[in-house]
């Protein structure tokens, strides 16, 4: 596995990005990666305060109009995510930080699209519990993003900020 | 005015909280990012269900409804301005002397300047009493589109101070 990780933080796409100097590079990502951050976990939290009881007056079922903006906060970060990977791979796919962060969103997603499904599809639910959850598991994905930076396998790699 | 930046930054590095932020207090910076960040997706989505709405996003939502998110809005603001006083205070010199932090400031100051705009050069009440349906006054839209663009500034400004400058 290391030596596809090598291969990976080795092609010239991401030796440009980590190591360019540039800050069309590396910086203007991880930018992308903080603004992608604030859509998708700020619409998604605004959604789970609704459901929650936060303005009362709004009507619950016009707040689905703010889902596709929280999805392009999480595409930005899909790409943004991927190519920030890909430049430090031998650290990223080694660290079980990075692994505990990656599970906290593949299961925050999942209840975002249970949500979806059980609030505005099939309206079999106040989604108040699933709120609370999300709401507690976006807060612990953005911990564990954080503590990428001091836990675990630490980049050394010349170009990459913590 | 840098006699006094610099002297107040000097000063600064003296007290004892300085001294817990900058490697005392072991997982102080970590935790104050992490809050860091909590508060600006909370100021973010807050403030922009807002904004989108004023744009003329999600229709069926009367504007004064969607108001009541800004006092989270502003709990994110507080959350980021009390942890980022605390980088601060703990390493001054990464801050001081650093292009990226100024502009970081102009943008908060224009997303400031913005929001007592909305309040008190009448945006804030053309908008409530707009019903589901209504497309809100030239005003209101100016104004989400500078809230949304100083606040990714802001944001962007920020990510570069490791980078322009030489803050971690």
């Amino acid at each position: 596995m290391g030596d596809i990780y090598q291969a990976m933080e080795n092609t010239g796409f991401a030796f440009w990005v980590r190591e360019s100097g540039s800050l069309w590079s590396y910086p203007l990502i991880l930018s992308f990666h903080a603004i992608g951050m604030g859509m998708l976990v700020g619409f998604n939290w605004a959604l789970d305060l609704r459901l929650l009881g936060v303005a009362p007056q709004v009507p619950l079922m016009a707040m689905e109009r703010y889902l596709p903006w929280a999805w392009w906060g999480f595409w930005l970060n899909a790409i943004s995510g991927v190519i920030l990977t890909f430049a430090d791979a031998t650290t990223k796919m080694t660290s079980w930080v990075f692994g505990v962060k990656m599970s906290l969103i593949v299961l925050a997603v999942i209840v975002l699209i249970q949500i979806k499904k059980q609030v505005f599809v099939k309206h079999t639910s106040d989604g108040k519990v699933l709120a609370a959850i999300s709401i507690a598991l976006w807060a612990f994905a953005i911990t564990a993003g954080r503590l990428m930076a001091y836990i675990g396998p630490v980049s050394g790699l010349k170009g990459v900020t913590n | 005015m840098w006699p006094i930046i610099n002297g107040l930054s000097k000063w600064l590095m003296t007290t004892q909280l300085s001294h817990d932020m900058a490697g005392g207090w072991k997982w102080g910076w970590a935790t104050c990012e992490t809050l860091h960040f909590v508060g600006l997706c909370l100021l973010l989505g807050s403030i922009g269900v807002l904004d989108l709405r004023m744009l003329g996003f999600a229709k069926h939502i009367p504007p004064g409804a969607i108001h009541k998110f800004v006092p989270w809005g502003v709990a994110g603001f507080a959350i980021n301005l009390i942890t980022g006083s605390l980088f601060f205070i703990g390493a001054p010199f990464q801050y001081v002397k650093n292009i990226a932090f100024l502009f970081k400031l102009i943008f908060i100051l224009i997303a400031g300047l913005n929001i007592m705009y909305f309040y008190i050069g009448g945006v804030r009440k053309q908008i409530e009493n707009l019903g589901p349906e209504d497309t809100p006054p030239l005003g209101a839209r100016v104004v989400s589109w500078v809230s949304i663009i100083a606040w990714f500034g802001v944001i962007y400004w920020g990510r570069m101070l490791p980078f322009v400058g030489n803050a971690f």
